[in-house]
């Protein structure tokens, strides 16, 4: 878990595009990755010659090389950061036989400190809200260590489009949550606001890049971001905790266990999601009497996911593969720990080449969750759950 | 420039998906394709400190082909050793079952929660189990006849679908052969032989005719999802409260610790909230199972 301690927000200071360049290579001279979205490096020096990124707008967060700095603009990166800290793969030791013997090798990979620079606000809140699961009773080491080793500086988002829901649960598209600093894009440069003495620390180490912050930019600063607020809260509004307690008491209701209709099981939407944290953990064999256990990123949307050795499967057709992942979303995980296992970022509607829309699904059940005689039905049935 | 996709190089430190080495000290094999392995831990500190409950669980790893999630099959009465019992289905099945006496597997555990032996303190308590569904069962059953003078009357139902598919054969003869334990052995219609002299009828039928008393008396199920489900109207008309009958889940899981997300059912998560469940409790769950 973050061991980094909130702080109030301190007064923004200011941090002009010129600035950029230079705060990045600082921090990666004092031994820092630093991380930003960019698009791909350039295929050729043709490409690079032309302004040509490979794989044109595919816009990512990376680990930048020197002399790059992070694009502090709108765009959403393609996946969200929780590879991070959650590698898409990952080796978690090596083995290796000696005869009827095995002997378990760690290997040398350390975390460096890191900086991540503009990151959505929605991907930033969902560390926090992963936080959760990584350390009820047992205490997941990797990602606590990437967690620790990590200061996080969001970029306000302008709101993409009309997949974006952050306000519905509970998040605002400057919400600072799992972040030690917020950016806030003026005329000119950022405003630069910490929230944790992390977050402090970077920009009083790097004083000398920061400025004071005019009173007309931070003016200018708070009028986008309310603006920002009052577009996003206007693609979906729910009761997030009626729509929690509905689906628990609706396990059965025609409007969830029909959910996966369109859906073809492909999982996408929990690849580009930043709260899926469901994995896997495989053997890979190198040659002969040796290997590597990795875990890697799963989903519950495939079959395999709960297939009994029997061959009995307890999630054995889509519908119910769905519901399992808006149930256990917006239900189980708000129950279990308190917090809804999404931060309205979009990805999900955005990718899924079937058209599964998670703002449709959340508006229908709160249509459903709000009225009076369902709600009826649920608290007089004790819930069919 | 890199996103992090892959992280090649495992970490300098211990995570707790790492298992400890184990020893494969003895080899039984119970069916044709069912086989037990008694392992022992390599480490001789961990081979004195490492308890458990009945009815707790571990990853089991044979290296190069993954882990798998079995029961613990032998009781924490009786420590230095402990066993797993496993049918061959599957990659990592059929590679445990590649190892021999004297070599090397993985185990992280205990994980889960077990069943409430000592609250049965005074009880009678009844078994029942079908085909491979007897490990975690075994060791309840061993964990009590150990413990004898603590319960009541202690009585077994156990069947298979066929003479060849009932484990454990050389205890199901010593628990029949003891004064203090009622034994009913049975299987599947059409799964006798000549020489059979149990019962024949499916395990919930057969239940139904021992009949055992219900009155100060706790139940343990444990067997294929079919004959679990038709065993529990059997034990509720013998007037069993839900409350008193205790099953334990059988779920794909990876992770064991709550991480993983394979092995959630409504809001619970198997391998931290259970695999052991009261009727009460499994009742209370959607039917994902």
């Amino acid at each position: 878990m973050s061991a980094a301690r909130q702080t109030a927000a301190a007064a923004p200071v200011f941090l002009a595009e010129g600035e950029l360049e230079a705060l990045v290579a600082e921090l990666a001279a004092a031994g820092a990755e630093v991380i930003g979205a960019t698009g791909a490096a350039p295929a050729s020096p043709a490409a690079a010659a032309a302004g040509n990124e490979r794989g044109g707008p595919s816009l990512d967060y990376r680990v930048l090389p020197p002399g790059v700095a992070p694009r502090l603009l709108a765009g959403m990166p393609r996946l969200s950061l929780k590879g991070f800290f959650l590698p898409q793969a990952e080796a978690l030791f090596g083995w290796r036989q000696h005869g009827a013997d095995v002997e378990i090798e760690r290997g040398a990979a350390a975390t460096r400190p890191r900086v991540a620079l503009g990151v959505k606000p929605c991907d930033a809140a969902a560390l926090e809200i992963v936080d959760q699961v990584m350390n009820w009773d047992y205490a997941d080491e990797p990602w606590n260590e990437r967690r620790a080793a990590t200061t996080v500086f969001t970029l306000a988002c302008a709101v993409e489009d009309s997949s974006c829901f952050c306000a519905a649960v509970g998040l605002a598209p400057d919400a600072t949550r799992g972040a030690d600093g917020l950016l806030t894009r003026v005329t000119g440069g950022w405003l630069v606001e910490t929230t944790t003495e992390k977050g402090a620390a970077v920009v009083a180490a790097h004083a000398e890049r920061f400025a004071a912050a005019p009173p007309a930019l931070v003016d200018e600063g708070a009028e986008s971001r309310r603006a920002a607020r009052e577009r996003v809260a206007a693609n979906l509004e729910i009761d997030a905790g009626s729509v929690r307690d509905w689906i628990a008491a609706h396990f059965d209701d025609p409007l969830l266990a029909a959910l996966g209709v369109r859906c073809h099981g492909c999982g996408a939407c929990a690849s580009v999601c930043p709260t899926c944290h469901c994995f896997d953990i495989v053997d890979e064999t190198e040659g002969v009497g040796r290997g590597t256990r990795r875990r890697q990123w799963d989903t519950c949307q495939t079959g395999k996911f709960t297939l009994h050795a029997s061959g009995h499967n307890p999630r054995d057709d889509q519908h119910a593969r769905f519901r399992q992942r808006v149930n256990h979303k917006f239900s189980i995980y708000p129950l279990r720990f308190g917090e809804v296992l999404c931060t309205g970022c979009g990805r999900c509607s955005r990718e899924c080449h079937a058209g599964q829309d998670l703002v449709e699904i959340l508006a229908a059940i709160d249509v459903a969750a709000r009225r009076p005689e369902t709600a009826a039905v649920g608290a007089a049935d004790g819930g069919e759950a | 420039m890199s996103t992090p996709a892959i992280a090649r190089e495992p970490r300098s430190g211990p995570t707790i998906y790492e298992p400890s080495l184990m020893t494969v000290v003895d080899l039984v094999d119970e069916t044709v394709d069912t086989r037990t392995l008694r392992l022992e831990f390599k480490d001789e500190g961990l081979r004195e400190s490492f308890a458990f409950k009945a009815g707790q669980f571990g990853e089991y790893s044979a290296f190069g082909a993954g882990e798998s999630t079995f029961c613990i099959a032998s009781p924490p009465t009786r420590a230095g050793a402990l066993e797993c019992t496993f049918k061959t289905v599957g990659k990592v099945t059929s590679a445990l079952r590649e190892l021999d006496v004297g070599d090397t597997m993985g185990f992280r555990g205990p994980y889960g929660n077990w069943f409430p032996v000592d609250d049965w303190r005074g009880k009678n308590v009844l078994f029942v189990a079908g085909g491979i569904g007897l490990a975690p069962v075994r060791c309840v059953i061993w964990n009590v006849l150990d413990r004898r003078d603590e319960f009541g009357d202690v009585t077994i139902v156990y069947g298979a679908r066929s003479v060849g598919d009932l484990v454990y054969r050389r205890e199901l003869e010593e628990w029949a052969g003891r004064a203090d334990v009622t034994m009913v052995t049975t299987v599947d219609p059409g799964g006798e032989t000549p020489e059979w002299d149990g019962r024949v009828g499916f395990v919930p039928t057969v239940l139904g005719e021992v009949a055992p008393a219900s009155k100060d008396a706790v139940a343990v199920v444990c067997g294929p999802p079919i004959m679990i489900k038709f065993s529990f109207p059997v034990l509720d008309g013998l007037g069993f409260a839900d409350d008193d009958v205790f099953t334990t889940l059988e779920m794909r899981m990876k992770c064991g610790v709550g991480k993983c997300g394979r092995c959630n059912i409504g809001q619970v998560y198997v391998c931290k909230d259970g695999p052991v469940f009261s009727a009460t409790e499994l009742k209370a769950l959607p039917p994902e199972y």
